[in-house]
């Protein structure tokens, strides 16, 4: 009885010694090579996400998540950085300790509609108990381009429209006009 | 009382053992047209119903008829409306994606007035039907039998690229089910291709160094609310090595 215990309780510490070493880092061979270097293209932005969850469908989301995250951020990011300097000395003379402390916060935002951000390549490893995603996507800037121009062509809709509109109002003026006089 | 016991045991064992043999586990024999769709007639569209083993199989068709015709009506058209957001400050990360999916009732109607069944097939693991919309009168004959799942696809590693068509990739794993492992990756697959079609992305990231620690913080938040027509699942696959379920969603331009 007394040997059951004992094992009862090694068995749950053992599980734990196992634990210990972290999280399981993912082996070089296993991390695609696209993922290390992204493609380069002139008409496309690529840009590589991962992401190691327990739950694989909850990986893939991020790894997705962040590569277009990467895109979006490389199409218009407002950055703002800040840096502080701090140098402070205590001590006489050639004892003097000087001690410098370096701080500095960046900020970047992004805001972007991304149409046609694909992710064009995905593995899914596994690391231990945990799925490691690795997805890339891929950002077409043709077209980034056709929405330019739709947007522009979008404008120059409206403005015609707008002029459109201000010349009917004109006319229902002088038709009012016409018909005051007429009274 | 020990009798009594041991007859309660006895069902007890038996229930679970039905219960085992009723939810199938994994999927090892297919229908042809369950891993690959095929091409259907103009005018129409085709899609497939599936369910487990059940003791009455006239339940079983109805179950895989019923998954059929709603399949068919997200196939036609169906709003998804996806959020995901992740926060991370150096101390913990939290991520949480929301999927909705949601399909006008008049779709349904449509489709459950003007349906046939073109083939259905019993395995070892269930039920499965194809069926067309419009209906079809000429019947159409599939040469190929019940078969084992093939080689792995391409497109579950590289998305296919083709001109006039978008395509999402649905992904999922560890299901006690396939009937409700392989909704799922249907359905994930629809929200993958409305996330390439478009997606509205923002993120807020900082980045806090000084002489000891870098402590990186970020919000990330990623939406779309539309709606997607005509998007059937074209390709399924499934690795019976490692329990995994993927499913290819295909949008006509």
């Amino acid at each position: 009885m007394k040997k059951l215990i004992v094992i009862a309780l090694l068995i749950p510490i053992a599980f734990m010694l196992m634990d210990c070493g972290g999280k399981p880092k993912a082996k070089m061979n296993d991390i695609p090579e696209w993922y290390l270097n992204p493609p380069m293209a002139e008409d496309a932005i690529y840009e590589a996400g991962d992401a190691a969850k327990q739950s694989m469908g909850l990986a893939k989301e991020a790894a997705d998540a962040r590569a277009r995250d990467a895109v979006s951020r490389t199409i218009e990011v407002k950055v703002s950085n800040m840096l502080k300097n701090f140098m402070q000395e205590s001590g006489i003379g050639a004892d003097a300790e000087a001690l410098e402390f370096t701080s500095s916060v960046s900020k970047q935002v992004s805001n972007n509609v991304l149409n046609g951000a694909r992710i064009v390549k995905r593995e899914m490893k596994t690391e231990g108990a945990m799925y490691h995603a690795y997805s890339l996507a891929e950002y077409n800037l043709n077209s980034l381009i056709q929405e330019t121009v739709d947007a522009a062509k979008k404008q120059k809709a409206l403005y015609n429209e707008a002029k459109a509109n201000l010349s009917f109002d004109d006319l229902e003026k002088e038709i009012q006009k016409l018909d005051a006089v007429g009274k | 009382m020990r009798r009594a016991f041991s007859l309660m045991q006895t069902r007890l064992l038996l229930s679970t053992l039905f219960l085992f043999g009723a939810v199938a586990f994994s999927q090892t024999i297919i229908p042809e047209w369950f891993e690959e769709l095929p091409k259907s007639p103009a005018g129409t569209q085709f899609a497939v119903g599936y369910s487990g083993k059940y003791v009455d199989r006239s339940l079983a068709r109805e179950a895989a008829a019923s998954l059929a015709i709603s399949n068919m009506a997200k196939q036609r058209e169906t709003r998804l409306v996806f959020e995901l957001e992740e926060f991370a400050d150096g101390r913990f990360r939290l991520m949480n994606p929301s999927f909705e999916l949601s399909y006008d009732e008049t779709t349904i109607l449509n489709v459950l007035d003007n349906y046939t069944v073109i083939d259905s097939s019993i395995t070892n693991d269930g039920y499965f039907v194809l069926i067309a919309f419009p209906k079809i009168e000429t019947r159409i004959r599939f040469s190929s039998n019940d078969k084992e799942w093939g080689e792995r696809p391409i497109w579950t590693k590289k998305l296919p690229a083709a001109k006039h068509y978008n395509f999402g990739v649905g992904i999922v794993s560890n299901y006690s089910s396939w009937v409700r492992a392989w909704k799922d990756a249907d359905e994930y697959a629809r929200f993958d291709l409305g996330k390439n079609i478009k997606i509205e992305a923002r993120s807020i990231h900082t980045t806090k160094r000084d002489n000891q620690y870098i402590i990186e913080s970020k919000i990330i938040h990623q939406s779309f609310d539309e709606k997607i027509a005509n998007s059937e699942i074209v390709s399924r696959w499934y690795d019976t090595k490692n329990d995994v379920y993927y499913s290819l969603c295909r949008q006509l331009r």
